[in-house]
């Protein structure tokens, strides 16, 4: 037992000086290779005017200095410090906000900068290992964070502060409240962190409230007020000791912060550009910055690491739930905040990639460590397992199989084939004529080498190209915004589809409502009409100029019921909207007809004790019905799920750009398409892609309905 | 369970009455089209009802609704290729899916994940090896063609649901005949194949249905114009704009749904049950 702690110490210590090398060698990677960004000739600029006043001894310039003072001065002081040993050079010029990069730093500068910012970026991956190790390790290869951490942004040092501050946090509640040391820390990083740059003080609000949560479940809130605001003053003291600039005036310095972001975030050029939609942050978070400068990110899976923190997200909570809260509080405020740069996804991305460390280990470490102590078990017990008859079962399975390899297996394995080459609508003649099995079987025996080709593929004969495709197509995927897009469509259409049918179930099953029949006869209408033609006639409701909605606003003006949905064309979060519309319409009834049939299936004698118990209308939903039904009405949300994740007509017929993975296949095989057509060598990389998710929605489903062991429901 | 009170009684109708107009506005909005005799081609103003009642779009459409084709023919060609693809996927299927459902055999799990697996993809998934193996034997603009393809999408739903037919028919039943001197051929065509009828219909009606209403993989197998189904020549036809009035694509709208929202009102529960995948119900 000894051992084995000793054992699991030493792995620990290996695995974060991995993690430590791996999060500095990329940034080092990193650094070394990015171009200049926006912003980051600023930074240095007030780095070094830092450097001069260090340098002169000039201390009382510290309360005037503070160059963009839109952010507070500890960062930029760093900065300042670390070119302390390079010769002086010239100050940087003075330019706009909206200036594009300069890329005509002195590159000396540039480099000391940039390592310092590195540095932290690094310990801070460290810091997450120590918590969990496989976070660290998404820590370390997030290509965002690494980005922003590896340049002369304001990014690594509050990141690392603020980590510190939930660490000192976290320590502080698991010694039960009582080490007061630990609490003072706290505050201190909250401090350093808000002296660096404000946005990273959503690790305080999330404190204060996973605080509370604690307090209000203990029945104790009056006792925490007291250490709330002691920690509070402690980091506002701080705040104020690293951040010369306030010394003097700090009140009317405070606002002149204050009045700057509110104009910036309203009116700045740039900003309003921009044009994201709300949830950009999501899509940042779904997607990389490979693209941008492909040689200097090496690795890129973000997208795979912010699935894993779904996964995890709901163990997180029970487990250390600051990290789930530190994450929607940050996320919620970067959806409310109008200014939706990249670089502020880093504020949550240590705690998501803890978040993500915890999915990984529920959804394949886990398993994966049951599954061979069961197989130990298995191999100890006898081999006496129960006869099959497989012999009776031969005639029935030969043709049965031969039927589903030629239909099904066969077509999907020459999808993989097709994958693996360059084959499109020009090289369609060679392709027919045995182009593909000849290239697909000479690259894969190791005949021919992948060539090299550009994409869009017109290559006039096929060629293998192994898998090239997959890594750029899945850059596509993401940059585009259409992997973000078909995971947000799914959860969210899926949700109010469930919660509509959930709401229409729970009203009729009422006893004596009047019409009741009717009623469900109506409510079940846009299940059985096809999807094609519902989605056509609500585009015959919502049709720009010519739909029943322009029709009525330009005849009777504003006033028109729905008229604010009026030009949704233009905007993506509209667009949604009336895709949701009406998607939900066409899925709802479904679920209303699952929850109905789930219902029926709850006993009555609950409900009477609970009439006898006083319980009233909400408390009964509450604590019977939702818990007794959630369970049978999983199977329908994970089979509606599947069905949004690939749905396509809704998406073929509505005249919006929002595409799903089926429908971007759709479009880049269409050989008469107006897209980018004929690529069926891509179109088929997109489907096993979509293959590869699916086969995770049905092994959720399998675990929850227990699906194909034949046993569901009641 | 006591009877409402009349104020819940309200609340209950308004809240129904709110759904309810949710799905009736796109509903209504193409049968005040569909109605509508005056229309010479897009909709110029806001109406509640129709301008001048007629039938008449409802006997264009019968006639002749999409450029030289007439309605019998695209009928037709949708039944040919919703009937036939229901029929191949159920006749190819009925083995598997018998063999899933009696005997126990190795890797009948893992088999039955790939099944399920497959039941889940999307037709798009299945588009471009089709196309180039039904090219290769120039099948790809027959109707026989566009049949296959369908019954390659419905195929593992079929399986699946037969299997769940299958099952629901007893053991014991199968023993006796055996025991009575019938091998595993006659008891499945006299004992299991008749029990399990009602399964396989709703299995093969779903498997109609995505036939039926599917237009985008067919246009992209089909290009001649004796060769289009309904729902095709209906994408077309919103394709083409303003050409004709609206009221014929609205009346369209109608007469291919009408037949399934009947079938739906009857079937519901049953349905239901297929499509979550349910096998036993205890």
């Amino acid at each position: 037992m000894v051992n084995n702690k000793k054992g699991i110490k030493l792995l620990m210590v290996f695995a974060i000086i991995i993690v430590a090398a791996l999060a500095g060698f990329i940034r080092w990677h990193a650094l070394t290779t990015l171009n200049v960004d926006y912003d980051e000739d600023d930074y240095l600029r007030a780095a070094q005017q830092y450097t001069t006043i260090f340098r002169t001894g000039d201390w009382d310039a510290l309360t005037e200095t503070n160059y963009r003072p839109e952010h507070p001065p500890l960062a930029k002081i760093v900065f300042g410090i670390s070119l302390l040993p390079l010769p002086e050079k010239p100050l940087i010029v003075d330019r706009p906000t909206s200036a594009g990069p300069n890329q005509y730093l002195p590159r000396d500068l540039l480099r000391n900068a940039r390592i310092t910012s590195a540095i932290f970026g690094t310990l801070t991956a460290i810091l997450v290992a120590l918590v969990d190790p496989v976070g660290g390790f998404f820590l370390a290869i997030h290509a965002f964070t690494t980005k922003y951490v590896s340049q002369v942004m304001l990014e690594a040092l509050p990141g690392f502060t603020s980590l510190l501050s939930a660490f000192a946090y976290i320590q502080w509640k698991k010694r039960k409240n009582k080490s007061v040391g630990w609490l003072i820390l706290a505050g201190l990083f909250l401090g350093l962190t808000a002296a660096s740059k404000y946005i990273y003080c959503v690790v305080g609000i999330a404190i204060i409230v996973d605080w509370l949560i604690l307090a209000i479940q203990k029945k104790e809130v009056k006792k925490a007020i007291l250490p709330i605001l002691g920690w509070g003053a402690i980091s506002i003291l701080v705040f104020f000791a690293a951040n010369p600039y306030f010394w003097v005036d700090p009140l009317g310095r405070l606002q002149e912060t204050i009045l700057y972001y509110a104009s910036y975030s309203s009116t700045a050029t740039e900003v309003n550009n921009a044009g994201y939609p709300f949830w950009q942050p999501l899509v940042y978070l779904f997607s990389t910055p490979k693209s941008w400068q492909p040689n200097s990110i090496l690795v890129a899976v973000d997208p795979l690491i912010t699935i894993f923190a779904i996964l995890g997200f709901k163990s997180q909570i029970k487990k250390q739930s600051l990290y789930a809260i530190w994450v929607l509080i940050a996320l919620s405020f970067l959806f409310i905040y109008p200014v939706k740069w990249a670089q502020y996804v880093v504020i949550l991305t240590a705690p998501l990639c803890i978040i993500a460390g915890e999915g990984f280990n529920k959804t394949i470490l886990s398993p994966i460590s049951s599954w061979f102590s069961r197989m130990r078990i298995k191999k100890s017990e006898s081999k006496a397992v129960e006869g099959n008859d497989t012999k009776k079962a031969l005639p029935w399975l030969i043709p049965g199989i031969t039927v589903f390899v030629a239909f099904t297996i066969l077509p999907l394995v020459f999808g993989i084939g097709v994958s693996l080459t360059n084959f499109n609508s020009v090289s369609i003649k060679d392709g027919f004529g045995g182009g593909i099995f000849r290239e697909v079987w000479s690259g894969l025996t190791g005949k021919v080498k992948p060539v090299e080709t550009e994409f869009p593929f017109r290559d006039k004969e096929v060629g293998y190209i192994g898998t090239n495709a997959y890594p750029s197509t899945m850059h596509y995927l993401t940059n585009s915004g259409v992997l973000f897009f078909n995971f947000f469509w799914t959860i969210v259409s899926v949700t109010l589809q469930t919660f509509l049918g959930l709401v229409a179930a729970l009203l009729l099953r009422q006893n004596k409502v009047f019409l009741k029949k009717g009623w469900e006869i109506l409510f079940i209408l846009p299940w059985a009409i096809p999807e094609m033609i519902g989605a056509l006639m609500w585009v015959n409701v919502f049709q720009p100029v010519t739909g029943w909605l322009s029709l009525g606003i330009s005849q009777f003006g504003s006033g028109f019921p729905f008229s604010f949905l009026n030009g949704w064309q233009n905007s993506s979060e509209m667009q949604m909207l009336v895709l949701l519309i009406a998607g939900v319409w066409y899925g709802f009834p479904f679920m209303m007809l699952a929850a109905s049939a789930g219902l029926k299936l709850l006993p009555n004698e609950v409900y009477d004790a609970s009439a006898m118990d006083g319980a009233n209308g909400f408390n009964k939903f509450r604590w019977i019905t939702w818990p007794m039904l959630l369970p049978l009405l999983i199977p329908a949300v994970i089979i509606r799920s599947i069905f949004a994740f690939n749905q396509f007509y809704l998406f073929q017929v509505f005249p919006t750009g929002q595409l799903t993975m089926a429908g971007l296949s759709y479009n880049f095989f269409n050989p008469s398409g107006f897209f980018i057509n004929g690529q069926f060598a891509i179109s088929a990389v997109i489907n096993v892609i979509t293959v590869g998710f699916l086969v995770i929605f049905v092994m959720i489903l399998n675990k929850w309905s227990n699906a194909s062991e034949g046993v569901t429901y009641a | 369970m006591r009877k409402m009170n009349w104020l819940k009684q309200i609340l209950t109708q308004i809240a129904l009455v709110v759904i309810g107009f949710y799905v009736m506005v796109p509903i209504w909005g193409a049968i005040r089209l569909a109605f509508d005799g005056s229309l010479k081609s897009r909709p110029v103003e806001f109406r509640l009802f129709p301008k001048v009642f007629s039938l008449e779009p409802f006997f264009t459409v019968l006639d002749r609704p999409y450029q030289s084709v007439d309605f019998c023919q695209l009928l037709v060609n949708s039944m040919i290729v919703s009937i036939g693809a229901a029929f191949v996927a159920l006749i190819l299927g009925a083995s598997l899916a018998y063999a899933f459902a009696r005997f126990r055999f190795p890797g009948k799990k893992p088999a039955l994940f790939v099944l399920l697996l497959a039941a889940m993809l999307p037709p798009v998934a299945f588009m471009t090896p089709l196309y180039i193996v039904l090219s290769m034997v120039q099948l790809r603009t027959t109707l026989l063609g566009l049949t296959l393809v369908y019954a390659t999408f419905a195929l593992p739903f079929c399986i699946w649901n037969m299997r769940a037919g299958f099952q629901s028919v007893s053991k014991e039943l199968e023993e006796a005949a055996f025991l009575d001197g019938a091998n595993s051929l006659q008891a499945f065509w006299h004992i299991s194949l008749p029990l399990a009828l009602p399964s396989i219909t709703i299995a093969g009606l779903i498997a109609f249905l995505m036939g039926y209403s599917e237009f985008a993989m067919g246009w992209l197998f089909v290009s001649e114009a004796e060769t289009v189904t309904l729902a095709m020549s209906i994408y077309a036809m919103v394709q083409s704009g303003n050409a004709q009035p609206w009221s014929i694509l609205a009346s369209m709208f109608i007469i291919m749904s009408l037949p399934i929202v009947i079938v739906f009102a009857f079937l519901q529960n049953t349905l239901l049950d297929r499509m979550l995948f349910i096998s036993q119900k205890k």
